[in-house]
């Protein structure tokens, strides 16, 4: 993010900016400090195990756009029971690096109140925007002309729903039985090679049976 | 030959050098089967696979672990601007391990198409004939009776049956298949006969060392030849570099990373083949439609995957052709590829063992002048490939008739009510309602494509000014290097490429091996 007060570049600059990378560019033209800028998160408590990857700020986006996305009540359980947050964190985790900076680049430009100012004239960060408020700003980046909204919309959807929907918690939600039980066999042997018999099973071939 | 063995990084101390006559990286559909062939000509080989080594031990049929352990970029890997999302294995195995099971030998029409357009020579179905067949007996390849054919895939059997539309049964590379719908999670009984499971330990009794979170970062060339293999050994569970490294020496170097990976490595060690490396990517781009029954249709359970229809494929020579097919629903992947959000999107997932989907697979790289994606670099340190794929107006064509032709069959096999994956979702109540389709917007992040399938990048051929490697599949370049798996087709298939990529590397093993 840019730091000291400089004025936002013309839109001429902002364009070419706008080409350069997924949406550092875009958080770089709009990124400025002030007044917008500045105002704060509304901050989520949270979770005891801690966080890896995002910031209390970003962590509270998070939980705000899922409990958007998947509002909870009629069998779904709510985001804060899932740990949507906790579980973005841990995709984060494993993302690579450079991602993963991308995508909390994302959520701070999501949650800038200067760039709610900018694309819709809304002063307040997201985390802020009662939830009549917050549906339309999302609607806003899914169906925006500007295809880097898209982009940043759904980047964020996805890192949410697999935080949500990866959890065996949503599954009574969506009538998902989980995988059928009796097949997972968490002693099989790992065959290694190296000497060691390998052990039968459907994968070694038997020239003379032929089952399917 | 003394028996082989697989080793994971942790067991691979720093600065390792190893010598060997041919160094295969990658363990996918090219890869194994090239290794396989290779040790039964009693050559030494080294494989190396970036990915884990994982097997059914840990296949516990969730979601959630299995895309990280399992997948590219943890399932997120897409084209730069995320318009497409790109579904990649990255395990041992490769994409065999997680694939959905559908084996087809290449189409003859594709096979003239290459030797006509793109001066590839030698590559015939009769040459390729007796390949697909040892592997089809190897993996117990055969079409999926029409008795155990699951209610998702019944759809599309209806509803093209209804139509009048061509239809026909999959042929699916499975012994003792117990019909749990989970193939894209990892099978927990092997039963899915992956390169995991059968190719891989074949060829490991017969000397093939395996080297798994072993990353090939670079070829390094002396002369006119690859002189060398270097490799960051990653940790497991980061995923980044463990600081270690492997150095191997092979005699000769085959690539087999698949079309995205295998450019990539080419790019990184300097070679590319006067701009044409990482040129003409093909994705089988991908659209979907999902309808709502009364009946439970329950389709992440079952063979996933064992109907298809060809009847759009030639749709004369303006036009893209397409095929159709249905994949598995699980919920994670189910959630995040449904367009959407809100309460909407909520009661749509409840009905989630209502719903079947249907997907239509765009065949690429056929018109005259289509030059598809491209793979790239990006900057030091970024993990990511820079991957692009321009959607043209032949596509957008291809997208608005197959997902009216999807809709058609979901009504006819019975539909409530169909819905696209436009963003937000557009909503058919009856087959009245197709002609909305007309009026939809059909650009890109504002309809969800996916691929699984990506090819070419490496194309073959012999003439150098128009390919990357020649009628043997070797670099035109280099003496001893290869490059072995889907990235050398010119065009997409028109089918799912398992089959297509074992039958030519195990055709080209017999080149591999004479450059020893």
């Amino acid at each position: 993010m840019r730091s000291g007060g400089q004025p936002i570049p013309r839109v001429e600059e902002r364009r070419s900016f706008l080409k350069k990378g997924l949406l550092g560019g875009l958080i770089l033209a709009i990124g400025g400090v002030g007044f917008l800028a500045s105002r704060r998160s509304r901050l989520a408590p949270l979770p005891p195990q801690g966080l890896r990857v995002l910031d209390p700020s970003e962590y509270a986006v998070v939980m705000a756009i899922a409990a958007r996305m998947v509002p909870g009540g009629e069998g779904f359980p709510s985001v804060q029971e899932v740990g949507v947050g906790l579980n973005a964190d841990g995709i984060l985790v494993r993302t690579d690096p450079a991602a993963a900076k991308e995508v909390k680049q994302l959520l701070k430009l999501f949650e800038n109140a200067l760039a709610g100012f900018i694309f819709s004239a809304r002063i307040r960060p997201f985390t802020q925007l009662p939830p009549e408020e917050q549906d339309q700003v999302l609607e806003e980046w899914q169906s925006s002309r500007l295809e880097i909204r898209r982009t940043g919309f759904t980047a964020l959807r996805t890192l949410v729903l697999a935080s949500y929907f990866g959890s065996p918690l949503s599954w009574p939600a969506v009538h998902y039985p989980g995988p059928p039980p009796g097949f997972h066999q968490p002693d099989a042997p790992v065959w290694r090679g190296g000497g060691e018999k390998r052990p039968d099973g459907n994968g070694v071939f038997h020239p003379e049976a032929s089952n399917d | 030959m003394t028996e082989g063995r697989i080793y994971t990084g942790e067991e691979v101390r720093g600065g390792q050098q190893l010598q060997c006559d041919v160094c295969v990286v990658g363990s996918g559909a090219g890869g194994s089967v090239l290794a396989h062939e290779l040790v039964s000509r009693g050559l030494q080989v080294v494989m190396l696979e970036e990915g884990g080594y994982h097997t059914r031990r840990e296949f516990d049929l969730q979601e959630s672990k299995a895309f990280p352990n399992l997948y590219q970029e943890l399932g997120n890997r897409t084209t730069d601007d995320l318009s497409v999302t790109i579904l990649q294995g990255r395990s041992v195995g490769g994409g065999t391990t997680v694939n959905w099971c559908s084996s087809f030998r290449t189409p003859k029409r594709i096979l003239d198409h290459w030797r006509d357009v793109h001066r590839v020579d030698g590559l015939s179905e009769d040459v390729l004939r007796p390949h697909w067949e040892a592997i089809e007996k190897r993996l117990h390849i055969a079409e999926w009776p029409e008795e155990r054919m699951n209610r998702n895939n019944r759809v599309l059997w209806d509803g093209c049956g209804k139509l009048g539309y061509s239809r026909g049964l999959i042929p699916r590379n499975v012994n003792n298949c117990a019909d749990l719908g989970y193939c894209g999670v990892g099978c927990p009984i092997d039963a899915k006969q992956s390169m995991l499971a059968t190719m891989i330990p074949d060829a490991v009794e017969k000397g093939l060392t395996v080297y798994a979170n072993a990353s090939a970062r670079r070829l390094r060339i002396e002369g006119r030849k690859v002189a060398a293999v270097e490799v960051d050994v990653l940790d497991a569970e980061s995923r980044r570099s463990s600081g270690r490294t492997l150095t191997v020496r092979p005699k000769v170097a085959a690539v087999c990373g698949g079309a995205l990976n295998s450019p990539a490595l080419l790019l990184r060690s300097g070679l590319t083949a006067h701009g044409r490396v990482g040129k003409r990517t093909f994705l089988h781009p991908v659209v979907i439609t999902v309808a709502d029954f009364d009946e439970p249709v329950e389709a992440f359970s079952g063979a996933p995957q064992s109907v298809h229809s060809h009847h759009f494929i030639e749709r004369g020579p303006e036009k893209m052709g397409f095929f159709i097919e249905v994949p598995p629903i699980h919920p994670m992947l189910g959630a995040i590829t449904l367009s959407g959000f809100g309460i909407h999107y909520q009661r749509f997932l409840s009905r989630l063992p209502y719903v079947n989907a249907c997907i239509a697979l765009i065949v690429d790289g056929l018109l005259p002048g289509e030059e598809g994606g491209t793979v790239g670099l990006r900057a030091q340190g970024d993990g990511r490939l820079k991957i692009r794929y321009p959607l043209t107006e032949p596509h957008w064509e291809a997208f608005r008739t197959a997902c009216k032709e999807m809709a058609r069959i979901q009504f006819a096999a019975g539909a409530k009510t169909v819905v696209t994956l436009h963003s937000p979702p557009l909503l058919m109540r009856s087959v009245d309602e197709i002609s909305k389709l007309d009026s939809a917007p059909w650009e890109k992040l504002r309809v969800r494509v996916v691929t699984a399938h990506q090819m070419g990048g490496c194309s073959m051929g012999k003439d150098p000014s128009t390919s990357v490697v020649d009628n043997r599949l070797r670099y035109h370049e280099l003496d001893n290097l290869f490059v072995v798996d889907g990235s050398v087709f010119p065009t997409s298939l028109g089918v799912n490429p398992q089959e297509s990529i074992f039958g030519i590397a195990r055709w080209a093993a017999q080149h591999v091996a004479a450059a020893v």
